[in-house]
């Protein structure tokens, strides 16, 4: 089993990352975007989506099976289950991988649950390590603006309930996804994000992010596929 | 009161885990689940509430393990960790309701098994141990032990040989009795040092089954007299009640004035026995 930064392989992998509502799913669609008309191979991978972990994890959070413990785990299983059969071999055969979301999520969620972040941490040890990890920081405010402005109330989890903080889910939204922003500030120095001021325009920040994203494409132009 | 290996889980709490649990391991076919059937009718005739449980029948994954070994296609990371969560999930839902409400819970196989297994899979020694650090130390495990010679008749005798019990997603071979072998031996190998590790109570199943109940039962008994029973401060016959109103009750029993922190070397008569079983064994061969 290779850990976090053992990986030695060819393709590309970037990962963003932040709260919902930073905007980062909406950056990370535009990457794919520009990258596919580049003509680069290029794959999505998303949080959450193992086929086979996929039910267990829906079912134990409409039923609210889930304690922060199987939470943790069994998000990790689902994440093993994407790094073994998808990312991996993905990235071996020299392509872009772009992830929205990556272990940081884990760790942050899981650490505001108060599970231990060492443990976590050793959890996810043999995910590879990305080129580069966006994290889109943005003021809790903006986010949740954002978030009620596109759809109705928060989800159970999402907005953390499973903790009691409190019983009204706009206030435990911004309790819980506040734990969430104060772990992330953490770990900025400690995986070396890449920090992207989220209240920017959609355009200013998705043209930082190419700048970045090409600096590491150029050493490596025999990713490109023939169109 | 009971202690994980190194790391609590939140909202569990340690101290008023009043029951005793008491882990049966060994590789497969070593007739553990014969033993916590006469274990678990003895303990109730006995007057002791038991809880029996065993792996991958939790309520969250168990059935999701079994389907997605049909397509066999788990990678081996995944398949631990997919493991590691059905342990946490009756850890939390099963295991730890009832010690609080007093019970004996004898589990046929846990962490180590899963340790185990993900070492013979080749997977980071270290990483698979860290993961499990959240385990709650049992007040004995017994390790039921055989040697793959002796395991492989009663495999052939019995069910034949299982597609995973022969570790065939390990080999490239078409060969069943040879996959099984190696991957037993394996197995039994791992055990071995985990056995060391983890101070099991190494008991020879290739004994008598009444036999290897007889030992068992009497550790267990001493065990059982070792501690005070809260259950019992609480009310006599509260063995019989079901665990979901016993649970308060036994929260707010006084706290046993002798700790028992002397529990975890009570059992070395047993690996005493073992030991010049073993020695007597050596001497025969010689």
């Amino acid at each position: 089993m290779k850990r976090y930064s053992e990986h030695r392989i060819p393709g590309r992998l970037f990962v963003v990352e932040g709260i919902d509502g930073s905007g980062k799913s909406t950056q990370l669609t535009l990457l794919h975007q520009w990258l596919k008309a580049e003509g680069f191979g290029v794959v999505f991978s998303e949080w959450n989506s193992s086929p086979l972990v996929k039910d267990t994890t829906k079912r134990g959070k409409k039923k609210q099976l889930l304690t922060p413990a199987t939470f943790s785990l069994i998000h990790a299983t689902d994440f093993a289950d994407r790094t073994e059969r998808n990312i991996i071999p993905l990235l071996k055969a020299g392509a872009v991988v772009l992830c929205d979301r990556y272990i940081y999520t884990a760790f942050a969620r899981d650490v505001s649950r108060g599970m231990d972040p060492e443990w976590t941490r050793e959890l996810y040890a043999f995910a590879v390590k990305p080129t580069i990890a966006f994290y889109y920081r943005v003021p809790l405010e903006i986010a949740m603006k954002r978030i009620n402005d596109a759809r109705a109330g928060f989800k159970f989890y999402e907005a953390g309930m499973d903790l009691g903080l409190s019983d009204d889910p706009n206030e435990s939204f911004r309790l819980f996804q506040g734990r969430i922003l104060d772990q992330y500030e953490k770990m900025i120095p400690e995986f070396g994000l890449t920090v992207i001021d989220a209240t920017q325009p959609i355009e200013a920040q998705q043209q930082q992010m190419r700048q970045l994203v090409l600096a590491k494409l150029t050493q490596a132009r025999q990713l490109r596929v023939a169109p | 009161m009971k202690e994980t290996y190194g790391v609590s889980l939140p909202g569990m709490g340690l101290l008023d885990l009043v029951g005793k649990l008491i882990v049966i391991e060994g590789t497969d076919g070593v007739g553990r689940s014969t033993q916590i059937r006469l274990l678990k009718e003895w303990l109730e005739q006995e007057g002791h509430a038991v809880l029996d449980t065993g792996l991958s029948r939790s309520g969250l994954v168990g059935k999701s393990i079994k389907r997605a070994k049909e397509g066999h296609t788990l990678g081996r990371i995944t398949l631990s960790l997919f493991y590691a969560t059905d342990f946490a999930d009756r850890l939390e839902n099963e295991i730890v309701p009832a010690l609080r409400a007093g019970f004996v819970v004898l589990t046929d196989r846990y962490t180590y098994s899963l340790i185990a297994r993900a070492m013979v899979r080749g997977l980071d020694p270290a990483w698979i141990r860290n993961i499990h650090r959240f385990a709650l130390k049992p007040d004995a495990v017994f390790y039921l032990r055989i040697g793959v010679d002796e395991l492989i008749p009663r495999a052939v005798f019995t069910r034949g040989f299982d597609y995973w019990e022969s570790g065939i997603d390990l080999y490239s071979t078409e060969d069943m009795y040879e996959s099984f072998r190696r991957y037993q031996s394996a197995l039994i190998e791992q055990f071995d040092k985990l056995a060391e590790e983890f101070h099991f109570e190494v008991i020879d199943a290739r004994a008598e089954p009444h036999v290897i109940f007889g030992q068992l039962s009497r550790a267990i008994e001493r065990l059982l007299v070792a501690g005070p029973r809260p259950a019992q401060l609480v009310a006599p016959a509260a063995s019989t009640v079901p665990a979901t109103s016993v649970a308060p009750a036994a929260s707010i029993a006084p706290v046993p004035e002798v700790v028992p922190v002397g529990l975890a070397v009570v059992p070395d008569p047993i690996a005493i026995t073992e030991r010049s079983e073993r020695a007597a064994e050596r001497r025969e061969k010689a």
